[in-house]
């Protein structure tokens, strides 16, 4: 087996890679979102329910939640491996990407909101015009790195057999002995992947960032 | 890894026993024989048992003998990679109809799948590079040096119960790797000196790489290796052990082992 | 006939212990400008905050028009929407331009169509000067500007009364002048305010009524000649003093 074929049997699984990241970051986002709205906009009892939820998943290894899910829960809905490790990871990452939100909704200061009350917008108006869009920009920095996170984390679908780029790695490098090589073509990999987006969210921070100073 | 494992085996056993879900009155044989098709877990990163040719493609003994088995079937044989520590709980847990991975006969692993009659017996062995300056004339000898092996195997169990729980070798002397390619990589850089592991891919090992010898060989944990089958089916069992016995019988096996363990 | 606007009655608010107001009474008629003085600390931004819900009062009843709004079950948007509010720290919306900042209540609040609440928005920028800076962000205007915008913004929704809270007080000596001109403007274009403020020269100028408020309580009011020229309380006297001593010389550079 030439280095040729080596390198790109790996990176075949970059595609399983990509693809987990692709739904766990997103549905990440969009429950962490939500549940950082409810969190600090809803009340002590949702602050106490989120802060519970934060708790559990943060605690909770992401593998432990991978098996729970893929062997116990899916028992009823079959539910392939692929679908099962990036909900999970999705799951786990909604607890880290909510406690992002909130930070970034809590740095809002809360006169925007009441400024945004006196012209006559409701609660969930000055919330989603003049809070979020002001939240989002704050957000990008730690979410960028929670997206390198990921990333990473995603190679955990391997325990569940799902051939991305670790599990790869060590298929043929038990194949071969050439363990060094297989793990360093890994790495090669999820470097390229992890600064390729950095990249890409430095630049979106950047095209969004509020111009100031005359 | 192995302890979130257990957990999440227990967790699914909990729920179905809470939800009752699990359905002894139909064997997964029928299953699989109205699909035409079995579900076949493995590692296949475990020379020469389970890994993977140049061309990508399962090969090893394991493999070429599950195939002979689903062909006695009259199945289709689905292969699905994943790694060791979830091959028992993906057949418990209903997503594999069969795992064959080296298995050893384990009780932990016996309350939650069944075992198949034993297709073949294995050794134990330790390996040591050339540096190595002490002695081992028996096996209980390695407890004074610095130990690695694979976690969660049947080594790891011996080592575990014969060594450390008698308070021979101290817990922090001894290594438990993923995988066995992990300990060796140890083994040459100094990081552990004695490598306890099944005999046929430490001497696969060996071979691939002459600063290292084996130093002990012999039968201490691993015996037989058999057949990870769902736990309670009895039909599937019966179906499985036959082929097994018409193959010993035919010599399929030994030429197998042949082939492959080149003994 | 004097048509009154705002109505306040025996107003009370607490936190906790600490009586912020206490039974305040104020009347604001249509087109009048009235301007609330005093110390810090008496209850005058407060008071501002409660007549536009911000703040909930303890006790007592606002009316705007025929409108009890302090009533239980009132649509406080739908109220806020009536009255303008002018923050002493500007409070635009950071992420948006000057234009965004005026035409976000016009979208949202009265669903005007995009080019709508746009005519809309830049007449009333050019109303306080700000045209050519329409596509400005705040962190690129002057705090004058800043607060030019914001006046703009709460203008655009085109209200029944004007609350200005210390509209000059973050702003540098040399920009309170372009301020206070917009307001003046205003004032004579009959537009109903109710102004907090130090700026002794703008109260002589362009108030109505000035109100005195010490410790939660309203001392004394009046028209400016009677509270500059013969107040009734020597507290009254003593504060324009002090304040005139303070200010007056700051004014006067600006204007």
């Amino acid at each position: 087996m030439d280095f040729g074929q080596f390198l790109s049997y790996i990176a075949s699984g970059t595609v399983y890679t990509v693809g987990v990241t692709l739904i766990a970051l997103p549905a990440g986002l969009l429950i962490g979102t939500i549940l950082a709205l409810f969190y600090v906009y809803g009340g002590k009892a949702a602050a106490r329910v989120m802060n519970l939820y934060s708790t559990i998943f943060r605690g909770i290894p992401p593998v432990v939640l991978l098996f729970i899910l893929f062997f116990a829960v899916s028992k009823g809905i079959n539910l392939s491996a692929f679908w099962a490790g990036s909900l999970s990871l999705g799951v786990v990452s909604s607890a880290y990407q909510m406690e992002i939100v909130r930070g970034a909704l809590l740095s809002v200061s809360g006169d925007q909101l009441m400024a945004a009350r006196a012209v006559g917008l409701s609660r969930m108006q000055a919330i989603r015009y003049v809070v979020l869009p002001q939240a989002v920009r704050l957000a990008i920095p730690p979410w960028s790195n929670e997206a390198a996170i990921v990333i990473k984390d995603s190679s955990l679908v391997y325990a569940l057999g799902v051939p991305e780029i670790l599990r790869r790695a060590q298929l043929i490098g038990a194949s071969s002995q050439q363990y060094l090589l297989a793990y360093l073509s890994a790495a090669v990999i999820y470097f390229l992947l992890v600064s390729l987006t950095t990249r890409m969210l430095n630049h979106l921070e950047q095209k969004l960032s509020i111009p100031s100073n005359p | 890894m192995k302890k979130y494992l257990m957990l999440a085996v227990a967790l699914i056993l909990v729920g179905a026993m809470l939800v009752g879900c699990v359905s002894e009155s139909t064997s997964v044989l029928d299953k699989i024989q109205k699909a035409k098709k079995v579900s076949v877990g493995t590692s296949a990163d475990y020379p020469p048992y389970e890994y993977l040719d140049d061309a990508g493609n399962k090969t090893g003994f394991d493999i070429e003998l599950m195939e002979e088995i689903a062909k006695r079937m009259g199945v289709e044989l689905e292969w699905v990679d994943m790694p060791f520590d979830s091959l028992v709980a993906a057949v418990a847990g209903g997503k594999l109809d069969i795992s064959i991975s080296c298995f050893n006969y384990d009780e932990e692993r016996d309350k939650i799948v069944d075992f198949s009659e034993a297709y073949y017996t294995t050794e134990d062995a330790f390996v040591v590079t050339s540096a190595f300056a002490g002695t081992i004339s028996a096996p209980e000898d390695v407890a004074n040096y610095k130990v690695g092996v694979q976690s969660g195997t049947v080594q790891d169990g011996w080592l575990t119960d014969n060594l450390v729980s008698a308070g021979l070798l101290p817990e922090a002397n001894l290594s438990r790797y993923e995988r066995v390619d992990q300990a060796a990589l140890d083994l040459a850089n100094g990081r552990i000196e004695v490598l306890m592991g099944d005999y046929v891919p430490i001497q696969a090992l060996v071979t691939q790489n002459p600063d290292l010898q084996v130093v002990y060989r012999g039968v201490l944990s691993t015996g037989p290796i058999n057949i990870v089958l769902p736990d309670g089916d009895t039909a599937l069992k019966a179906e499985v052990d036959r082929i097994i016995k018409e193959l010993q019988a035919e010599g399929f096996i030994d030429q197998l082992a042949l082939k492959y363990f080149s003994e | 006939m004097p048509k009154p606007i705002l109505t306040i009655k025996n107003l009370t608010k607490t936190y906790g212990q600490n009586v912020i107001f206490q039974n305040l009474d104020l009347t604001v008629n249509e087109g009048d400008t009235i301007v609330i003085i005093g110390p810090s600390g008496t209850g005058k931004s407060t008071l501002l905050r409660c007549v536009n819900l911000l703040t909930r009062p303890n006790e007592g009843q606002i009316w705007l028009d025929d409108l009890e709004i302090t009533a239980k079950g009132t649509d406080e948007d739908q109220v806020r929407q009536h009255i303008g509010m002018v923050f002493q720290n500007f409070l635009l919306f950071n992420h948006l331009t000057a234009l965004g900042n005026v035409k976000l209540g016009l979208t949202r609040v009265k669903h005007l169509s995009d080019e709508e609440a746009t005519e809309k928005a830049l007449h009333e920028l050019s109303r306080v000067g700000l045209a050519d800076r329409a596509d400005h962000y705040p962190g690129q205007l002057s705090g004058g500007q800043q607060q030019r915008v914001g006046i703009a913004r709460a203008l655009a929704m085109d209200p029944r009364v004007m609350l200005f809270d210390e509209p000059t007080s973050a702003l540098d000596p040399e920009l309170i002048g372009e301020v206070l001109e917009v307001m003046r403007k205003l004032a004579l274009d009959g537009m109903t305010m109710l102004v907090v403020t130090h700026e002794m020269g703008f109260a002589r100028e362009v108030a109505d009524r000035i109100v005195f408020m010490e410790k939660g309580y309203i001392v004394e009011e009046g028209s400016p000649d009677e509270m500059f020229n013969h107040p009734k309380f020597d507290r009254t006297r003593e504060f324009l003093w002090k304040i005139t001593e303070l200010y007056g010389k700051k004014e006067k550079e600006a204007e």
